[in-house]
């Protein structure tokens, strides 16, 4: 509000929000599938190696799992964004910031996608 | 008003310019059932000629004389001493938050009516668009070519309360955000549109509804702010869609 | 010092909730189980790279994941989880332009909710299950 020029170099608008929220939505639906199907698939709990392996022997685990790791490190990174922006950065920090968040984001879902198609295929021998 | 008299303690926020902030303190005795403000000009006429604050109408309507009282922001014109003390009590009397201080009680609010001139703010709306949504529902005369004075007096109280404008002094605020919300009953200007869906606009707010707590005119910022997203959301989905 | 112009140093204030409203409550708690919950995400992630390694690797840490210090841990992501997702919930109810007349009412009730749910799952947790 300091000025009346508006700071468009930087963005920060309704589809950002909405991929937010819409993330945030996400986690919370798949947090209480997550909890419904662990109850039913694994209702001792997971409690070795061996159990997790089982887990991800039903098609509907992995499926699961890869939503959530997608909507949780979106929402996570998004939100730290907001957060970051509070802090009125200026457009030089936010130039920084912005290509790290992508780049941090990708590195962990790609990881993410990673590790649970190496849990597939280990529960599918 | 009966002829009670109280004796009360006023800590006030004394600072010229930058220069180094102190409290000062002042006895005065006042009757209960006037006002926070009586009690400042008090201190002004009899202890202290040199403290400077706001105010002109004393009856909430110029918005001046918004300050923070015991921590929380208040009109000081309608608020009763008996509301915020009590006899032989303190009262901590400071400037608003998140403006500049030009001097004392003195805040530069000049950032808020520069975003508010922007935005295209007028003190005069249709009668359904100067009414919150749901007193819309109860209007007699929903006709749009009635107008009234709309609710905000300017009083820069919700910025003051907001958790965001205290660490983004670009953030356009409630009280501007309300005002483009105001404007936007008629349809939604480009222009208006570009200002609040951008890096300081609509998406920065966190509900804390701290605007909404404070304001003493009935504006409701944080419900507008809300509406406004609402519109914008709709808005740009529609457009998405009409353009494929 | 004009200590009173908005300012990135004063961060510290947002977690002040003195003379604020339950808002500011709800505002501070988020925050807080905002960046709780994104740090133990990418703990997560990077603990999960054990599973790689292989069962003995596994099951040793799993080992270790029952530990009490661990437990208390994880009953905070639990608790943090809960209470972000409701107030998410809120702040999207109220974004759409829904229940604004009520959002303090809101708030509470899903508050409530949200203790209830944590209660549940300490439970569920230390009872030994
Ligand atoms: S919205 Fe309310 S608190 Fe904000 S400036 Fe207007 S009257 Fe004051
Ligand atoms: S003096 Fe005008 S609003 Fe208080």
């Amino acid at each position: 509000m300091e000025t009346n020029r508006l700071q468009k170099n930087i963005t920060e608008n309704v589809w950002l929000w909405l991929v937010k929220i819409i993330a945030g939505l996400g986690i919370v639906i798949f947090l209480t599938i997550h909890f419904i199907v662990n109850h039913l698939v694994a209702p001792e709990g997971l409690l070795s190696y061996a159990d997790i392996l089982r887990y991800y022997s039903n098609p509907i685990v992995p499926i699961m799992e890869a939503g959530f790791l997608i909507f949780a490190v979106v929402h996570s990174l998004l939100g730290l964004r907001s957060i970051i922006l509070d802090l009125n950065p200026s457009t030089k920090v936010m130039r920084f910031v912005n290509p790290l968040l992508i780049a941090v984001g990708s590195a962990s879902i790609i990881y993410g996608l990673w590790l649970l198609l190496v849990l597939v295929q280990r529960a599918s021998l | 008003m009966n002829d009670t008299i109280w004796t009360i303690e006023l800590k006030i926020f004394r600072q010229r310019a930058d220069a180094q902030r102190y409290f000062q303190t002042f006895q005065i005795e006042i009757n209960p059932d006037e006002y926070v403000l009586d009690a400042i000009e008090k201190v002004w006429a009899f202890h202290d000629r040199s403290l400077t604050f706001r105010h002109a109408c004393h009856h909430s309507t110029c918005g001046a004389c918004g300050m923070l009282v015991n921590g929380i922001e208040k009109l000081t014109c309608i608020t009763s001493i008996r509301s915020v003390t009590q006899n032989n009590g303190k009262l901590l009397i400071e400037p608003l938050r998140n403006f500049p201080v030009l001097s004392d009680l003195v805040v530069d609010t000049s950032s808020m009516f520069k975003a508010l001139e922007e935005i295209g703010f007028n003190q005069v709306a249709s009668l359904p668009s100067a009414c919150l949504p749901y007193e819309r529902k109860t209007l007699e005369h929903e006709r749009s070519e009635y107008q009234r004075l709309v609710d905000c007096i300017e009083c820069g109280m919700c910025i003051s309360a907001c958790p965001v404008s205290l660490t983004d002094s670009n953030y356009l605020g409630p009280a501007v955000l309300a005002a483009a919300h105001d404007a936007s009953s008629q349809p939604l200007s480009n222009k208006i549109l570009e200002i609040v869906d951008s890096r300081d606009g609509l998406w920065r707010c966190h509900n804390a509804f701290e605007c909404s707590a404070v304001c003493p005119s009935n504006v409701e910022p944080g419900l507008r702010i809300m509406k406004m997203r609402q519109t914008v959301i709709a808005h740009r989905i529609k457009k998405l869609f009409s353009r494929g | 010092m004009n200590i009173n112009k908005p300012s990135p140093s004063h961060l510290w204030r947002w977690f002040d909730p003195r003379d604020k409203s339950i808002g500011t409550i709800a505002f501070i708690i988020n925050r807080l189980s905002a960046i709780g919950l994104t740090i133990y995400l990418f703990l997560h992630l990077a603990v999960l790279s054990k599973l790689v390694a292989g069962s003995q690797a596994y099951d040793d840490f799993l080992i270790l994941a029952k530990s009490p210090a661990i437990k208390i841990g994880e009953m905070f992501v639990i608790a943090g989880g809960i209470i972000h997702g409701l107030n998410g919930i809120r702040i999207t109810i109220n974004s759409l332009g829904f229940l604004l007349k009520i959002q303090n009412g809101l708030l509470v009730g899903l508050m409530i909710i949200a203790l209830a749910a944590i209660v549940y799952f300490a439970i569920r947790m230390f009872s030994g299950a």
